[in-house]
């Protein structure tokens, strides 16, 4: 095989390997701190008999869901049925593929961009993966064959549909400062010029709130509102499938708030590094060490708001979206254009 | 190539095979399986080769847009419509067209196919009402105009090979990226662009004005 080839190829495994790990590694313990979370915001223990402080109790979790039974209900359509968790899963995991968490750092003689793919459209990829996750949660409530679950699959797509717009409208601001669609680029814009979150906070605002509602996170978990539609579109599954959209649901977590970070907070940039006069490995650790620390902080934040704030009603959740969120991205993408042309951006 | 044809046949084979063993999938199964490795460890050079994946992806379009005519069940068309989109934007990406991939992928198969399968799930469609080409008539105007348009398609074909920009040596620097489609959108075709762009909005409002009316 050619050597050249070769390097690419072993190289993006170790990344998409190491990402992976870390991805379904911190999807595993979401689960603990939203536990924890939720117990210590109501004033409970939460679980901690699972070895010390509970931390052994997503492995017990993962463990139970593997050997429970598998259940197909009759009347559902099959195919369709078991591919419906993987559709929402794979594109909540492949999307950071294109988030870049960490400077370019020199190893084994060569360049590692700390990125698997420095794609030339990065946030359109990510616009285009996001869509597909409403195919898996509409397809899961159509072949379940179940009144529940049809209609919290045709909500969601509604949402999701509706949040999608407000959300692009949002990134567009951002690309107007930065002049690139990849997202390396936005990062290295933000270190030069200041973070993105000081000039646009409409805009920040508005992608976190829009974010929330494309995680299907509450206040706007309205496609599986339990006291209304049972459990939405997964009310039919269990077993591993089950677990896939649970899964999945902390994996879009993690890439809206890794995209929170790189588009609005700098991404793995951290003000006056510089000034410290560290080695250039040192200075790649504490830079990618931020990043986490950035996520981990949007990651709390969805648990927190999650416990506090109660449900939308479903026209409120479109008002919102459609009257007030669409309105306010497309007056800030106006206000962004001044800046510029003001020359302060 | 050589790997292609060999996995084309495969498929063709299993389509083949299953009528005659129903009630038992996993032998047909198991020989597309054993047939696709044999074939696999007999040619693995193909699997470096851009020829190979430019067909395979082929192979997948056309088979998906058969079926999207061929199901019975209008659901399952919808999906194999969007599968066979998802293939058009690989050909765009191999084509080193980044960013019309990935609006493809937005556009159709993100935006449009999700209303698609929305009145679908709505309508409630069984399988047994789907899409059926109904009397003689139908089916040989249907029969009639595909074969044209195959002919017109390779008569354009042909026709274009000859033409530079269909080498992909001579693309320009930068060709494909979101800067060069701004340019050529917003610049040089700029008057075609606000043009359709009207129309389509025009079409939008009435689209809503009809339907309100339907619902005084």
């Amino acid at each position: 095989m050619d050597p050249a080839l070769l390097r690419v190829l072993v190289e993006s495994g170790v990344k998409i390997g190491l990402l992976f790990g870390a991805v379904l590694t911190t999807v595993a313990y979401m689960t603990w701190v939203e536990r924890r979370v939720s117990a210590w915001i109501q004033d409970r223990r939460g679980p901690n008999r699972v070895g010390p402080f509970g931390l052994l109790q997503p492995l017990a979790d993962g463990i139970k869901f593997m050997f429970k039974e598998t259940i197909l209900p009759p009347h559902v359509h099959k195919v369709v049925y078991a591919l419906a968790p993987a559709i929402v899963f794979v594109p909540a995991l492949v999307t950071l593929s294109v988030v870049p968490f960490g400077p370019a750092l020199r190893l084994f003689g060569r360049d590692v961009v700390m990125q698997v793919a420095d794609v030339d459209v990065g946030i359109l990829v990510v616009l285009a993966l996001s869509s597909m996750g409403v195919y898996g949660i509409a397809l899961a409530g159509w072949s379940s064959n179940n009144k529940y679950s049809l209609m919290g699959g045709l909500r969601s797509s509604a949402q999701l549909i509706s949040y999608e717009l407000p959300l692009g409208l949002a990134v567009v601001g951002v690309l107007m400062t930065s002049g690139s669609l990849r997202l390396s680029q936005v990062v290295a814009h933000q270190a030069e010029h200041g973070w993105n979150m000081l000039w646009q906070l409409p805009g920040f605002l508005i992608f976190l709130i829009a974010g929330f509602a494309e995680t299907n996170r509450l206040p706007f978990d309205l496609p599986e509102a339990d006291s209304e539609l049972v459990a939405g579109y997964h009310t039919e599954y269990s077993g591993m499938r089950f677990s896939m959209f649970y899964m999945a649901e902390y994996a879009n977590m993690i890439t809206a708030s890794a995209l929170a970070v790189t588009l609005y907070c700098g991404g793995y940039h951290v003000p006056g590094l510089r000034l410290l006069g560290l080695s250039p490995a040192a200075s790649a650790l504490v830079q990618v060490a931020a990043f986490v620390l950035k996520v981990a902080f949007f990651l709390f934040l969805y648990v927190w708001v999650r416990w506090t704030i109660p449900r939308f009603r479903y026209d409120q959740l479109m008002n919102l979206g459609w009257k007030v969120l669409l309105p306010a991205a497309l007056i800030h993408i106006g206000w962004v254009a001044f800046l510029i042309l003001q020359g302060w951006a | 190539m050589h790997l292609l044809s060999g996995l084309i046949l495969a498929v063709i084979i299993f389509a083949m095979m299953r009528p005659f063993l129903a009630g038992r999938p996993a032998i047909p199964i198991v020989f597309l399986i054993l047939s696709s490795l044999t074939l696999l460890a007999k040619f693995p050079g193909d699997l470096l080769g851009m020829q190979f994946w430019a067909g395979a992806v082929g192979f997948v379009a056309i088979l998906s847009a058969m079926l999207v005519v061929l199901h019975p069940n209008p659901m399952i068309s919808v999906l194999f419509l969007i599968l066979n989109l998802f293939c058009i934007a690989l050909f765009y990406l191999m084509l080193q067209a980044q960013i019309l991939a990935a609006l493809q992928v937005i556009v159709y198969a993100g935006a449009i196919m999700v209303l698609f399968v929305f009145v679908v799930m709505l309508l409630n469609l069984k399988a047994e009402e789907g899409l059926r080409l109904t009397g003689g008539r139908q089916r040989s105007g249907a029969l009639l105009l595909g074969v044209a348009f195959a002919g017109l398609m390779f008569w354009a074909i042909e026709h274009r090979r000859g033409l530079p920009y269909f080498r992909p040596g001579t693309f320009l620097e930068g060709f494909g990226t979101a800067r060069d489609l701004g340019n050529l959108m917003f610049h040089d075709y700029i008057l075609a662009f606000e043009a359709a762009s009207i129309l389509l909005v025009a079409a939008m409002v009435g689209a809503v004005l009809l339907a309100k009316r339907r619902l005084q």
